[in-house]
């Protein structure tokens, strides 16, 4: 399935997205109908609009600017809602200790925590080695003697083939991507001692494909490891991650263990960070959650159950008047601005305009149609500058820029979803209705009597 | 002088400069402040959308204000932390007693009264605490709550300047020590007796906790539930205005047993000033050899954790920067509308014996004027912020960092920041109508 198949169904699935396509679609469909069976009041506010061009720019480049700030804020919001709503099928869970962060477990508990924990006859058993991977966190540097923020690097200890199955984000990539993906994580389980890490990370260290490099451990004093660079990941949420073998992991801690048989390493109890586990329905979880819970198998330390968006939800808490701040302060006052600045625009327009609205009165042009006049001059500017705002931001930002880098979370960075397309010509059209329907309203009122009394 | 200051310098010498212009070349001043007040709707939407820039750029920087300021207040400069060798933070560090009590025995640790080393032990751990069904929004049903387990608390105080607000600090005795007996009543169950582990907490922890018990700020004496165990408030701190105030502090060895958590994480000691708090750090990084750790004088540490705040303030200054470049093209729609719809009068002008340069200083002044305005009244909005809680987090961007509560902090740096913003968006916003008006010739305008 390619990207833009994957893109179509999506928006089959989602009832929020058909109904803005479908709403989106009767708008152009709307739009051509008017310009075709009343092309003469297109033509008109076409040529009003050229008229002034200075004054179309400015406000047109305004609006561009406020739809490209307004974009970048309701991805971050949209990618932040979506990851934290709760899904009722095909989801994650995430098994980690109960008290405390970060969540340390015996790796002991590998085993029966990736199936689930079934005890009973009737227990829900999961697939481990399709619907389960676990997570070790390793910190290490390259550089011992001058430990840096720039020669660390954490790496997700992991079974690699379960990297393209069970991680998140991996739907960003392209079907090329993820097949050279599994390539690495093939030659990933061939020799454990290969690596992949981001791009940025790589940068941010000095090195390249192709390289060795020891690492000495932060977190697993005494394990230090050789590793090589096999590859990296394609640009997005993994830019500053990397992914080690779990196996290299646990094998060496193995050896420290044989080799110091009376002093075992102080991590050999700590080493599992998280189980995640695929469920198919939320009853299934509850099921599953109840398996774990009630298992006397951990209880040194407890553990806990909880689906991937909760457990997300309460990383993202720290951030919840940050993320209040953006959602209820910045980007309405943005979009009133920019009902503001459409507002003096056609406000201005219409004042100097009144002369010639009198006359097209005496026309027989009737107030209705003067007030749809004024409103449709401020809608095309509003939808136009939306449209290619939110085009060109999505094109720039994901593909010039590699995404909007403002690290919230363990989210680096947000690529600006396709839909994104058509917030632009809604916010435009939106903002452009609230700023000019004054205006508009003053226009259809114009006396005629008044202009030309004026006048003589 | 840094950027700032030549900014804010550059821009206040070419206002003063355009005002004495106007004052010394008798520019028709009254004449731009009367076209602001006859086109009052015009001016006044213009103005608006310089309060909505510059009021929604305070508040965002308040937040960060607030940011700087927490992390100002909550290291010492006397002070010295040490964390084991490679911890990116207090989390990830693991210091054995035995292999680092010595250190509290360094010449340059300052001793209390009674002749105790002011060297605080502490044990940080965060807890995933589940947040009661009644106070739950959307998905969110844990919180995570910091604990720090104290081996002596009178002596941490003194380290981290930190005094009581009320109650008093948990007991320390070996037997019995940091546990109380109180009275426990639930909704739906009869009244028991139960012990529950001393807490002390910080003023932000306590009004978070509170609504979970239906009460607006836990007090001295209210029993709350933490990792299956319950825990009685002995004391509320006052740390408002450091990490502190989002913390609960409780016996160190009550907190090492029930996170199993049994080394210490963190050794803070005080030094007599700033000089001796870096060389007793160097000395330690560089002398001492029965473990690897690492010593930072505490202002560091925290400065070092101010990563976040940068990050917040780079995507706030370019947020700014974007949005201004909106309202600049809004203000030059308005001054090229009024140039348009005056040029007559602008011909008058000149016949009458205004020279070019006087028209451009008049409209310029006009932009400066509106935006002045606008901005003034922008950052009355935005003080509206100042003194509000937000939560946030604190971290240097190499894992861990702190959950913090911070206050949104107006000061007149900020405000006069924001004024100088929006002066600035005005003048680039009026110059070049300002040039266009200078340029229109008399008799064209007239015809």
């Amino acid at each position: 399935m390619n990207k833009f198949e994957k893109y179509v169904l999506d928006i089959l699935d989602d009832p929020v997205s058909l109904g803005a396509v479908v709403v989106g679609m009767i708008i152009i469909l709307g739009m051509v109908i008017f310009a075709s069976s009343y092309w003469f009041y297109f033509r008109l506010m076409f040529l009003n609009l050229r008229r002034n061009i200075i004054r179309t720019a400015l406000t047109s480049v305004a609006s561009i600017v406020l739809v490209f700030v307004v974009t970048l804020v309701w991805t971050i919001l949209w990618f932040l809602n979506l990851v934290t709503s709760e899904k009722a099928k095909d989801f994650k869970a995430i098994v980690t200790e109960r008290w405390q962060i970060p969540s340390q477990m015996p790796y002991a508990y590998e085993a029966s925590l990736a199936e689930g924990s079934p005890a009973n006859e009737g227990d829900y058993k999961i697939d481990k080695n399709k619907d389960a991977m676990t997570w070790q966190f390793y910190g290490a540097t390259i550089d011992p003697e001058k430990k840096t923020r720039d020669n660390i690097i954490f790496f997700f200890c992991m079974e690699p083939m379960k990297m393209t199955k069970m991680m998140d984000g991996m739907e960003e990539y392209s079907a090329t991507q993820i097949a050279d993906l599994e390539k690495l994580c093939d030659e990933m389980v061939k020799d454990k001692r290969k690596i992949i890490v981001g791009k940025e990370r790589l940068e941010a260290i000095n090195k390249k494909i192709g390289e060795r490099i020891k690492l000495t451990s932060l977190n697993f004093k005494g394990i230090d490891l050789e590793v090589e660079i096999i590859g990296s990941f394609p640009e997005g949420r993994y830019n500053q991650s990397a992914i080690l073998n779990r196996d290299y992991l646990n094998d060496s801690m193995d050896a420290y263990n044989r080799q110091n048989p009376n002093s075992r390493h102080p991590m050999t109890n700590k080493s599992l960070n998280l189980v995640w586990i695929r469920v198919p329905d939320k009853e299934v979880f509850q099921k599953v959650e109840n398996q774990i819970t009630s298992s006397a198998s951990f209880t040194t330390p407890a553990v806990k159950v909880e689906t991937a968006s909760s457990g997300i939800s309460t990383f993202l808490d720290a951030y919840r008047d940050l993320l209040w701040g953006l959602r209820f302060i910045l980007a309405p006052f943005i979009l009133a601005t920019m009902a503001l600045i459409i507002a003096v625009a056609i406000s201005i327009s219409v004042r100097e305009r009144r002369k010639e609205i009198a006359v097209m009165k005496v026309l027989g042009f009737t107030p209705a149609q003067v007030l749809f006049l004024v409103l449709g001059e401020a809608i095309m500017i509003g939808a136009f500058s939306g449209l290619f705002s939110s085009f060109g931001t999505t094109m720039f930002i994901n593909n010039v820029v590699g995404g909007i880098k403002f690290p919230i979370a363990f989210f680096p960075v947000f690529l600006i979803p396709l839909d994104a397309i058509w917030w632009g010509p809604a916010i435009g059209i939106g903002t452009a209705l609230a700023g000019s329907f004054l205006p508009s309203l003053s226009a259809c009122r114009v006396k005629v009597s008044e202009v030309f009394a004026r006048i003589s | 002088m840094d950027l700032y200051s030549t900014l804010a310098v550059s821009l206040i010498s070419v206002v003063l400069l355009t005002i004495l212009l106007a004052l010394v070349g008798k520019v028709p001043i009254n004449y731009s402040i009367r076209n602001l007040i006859v086109r009052w709707p015009i001016s006044l939407m213009t103005a608006l959308a310089f309060t909505m820039v510059i009021g929604v750029l305070i508040v965002m920087l308040a937040f960060v204000n607030g940011m700087y300021k927490l992390t100002e207040s909550s290291g010492h400069p006397e002070n010295v932390i040490i964390l084991s060798d490679g911890a990116t933070d207090e989390i990830f560090s693991n210091l054995g007693y035995r292999d680092v009590s010595e250190v509290e025995f360094n010449p340059g640790v300052v001793r209390d009264a009674s002749g105790k080393p002011l060297a605080s032990w502490e044990t940080y751990v965060i807890v995933n605490q589940p947040i009661p069904i009644h106070v739950r929004k959307g998905e969110r049903k844990r919180r995570f709550v910091q604990v720090r387990g104290i081996l002596d608390p009178e002596i941490s105080g003194k380290v981290h300047h930190i005094a009581l607000k009320s109650g008093s600090w948990f007991s320390t005795g070996d037997t019995g020590g940091g546990v109380r007996e109180v009275m426990l009543t639930e909704a739906e169950k009869e009244p028991r007796k139960i012990n529950a582990t001393e807490a002390v907490l910080g003023q932000g922890i306590a009004k978070e906790i509170g609504p979970d018990y239906n009460k607006p700020i836990l007090e001295v004496g209210d029993v709350f539930n933490m990792g299956d165990k319950y825990w009685v408030v002995a004391g509320i701190m006052d740390s408002g205005g450091s990490t502190f105030d989002s913390e609960i502090w409780a016996k160190w060895k009550t907190v090492a047993e029930r996170f199993g958590k049994e080394t210490y994480t963190t050794l803070v000691i005080s030094t007599t000033n700033q000089q001796t708090a870096s060389a007793t750090a160097i000395d330690l990084v560089k002398n001492f050899k029965k473990a690897a750790l690492q010593a930072i004088v505490e202002t560091e540490y925290y400065d070092k954790l101010n990563n976040t705040n940068k990050q917040f303030l780079i995507a706030i200054l370019f947020v700014a920067a974007v949005v201004a470049i909106g309202g600049v093209f809004g203000i030059m729609n308005t001054m090229f509308a009024a140039i348009s719809q005056r040029s007559k009068d602008i011909g008058v002008l000149r016949i009458i014996g205004f020279a070019p340069w006087q028209i451009l200083v008049s409209f310029f002044l006009e932009a400066i004027i509106l935006s002045f305005f606008g901005g003034i009244l922008g950052c009355i909005v935005g003080s509206f912020a100042d003194g509000f809680t937000a939560s946030s987090i604190m971290s240097s961007g190499a894992g861990g960092g702190k959950n913090i509560l911070l206050r949104l902090t107006v000061d007149m740096k900020l405000i006069f920041s924001g004024i100088l913003f929006a002066v600035a968006m005005g003048m680039v916003g009026g110059l070049l109508p300002a040039f266009s008006a200078m340029r229109i010739k008399p008799l064209d305008s007239l015809r």
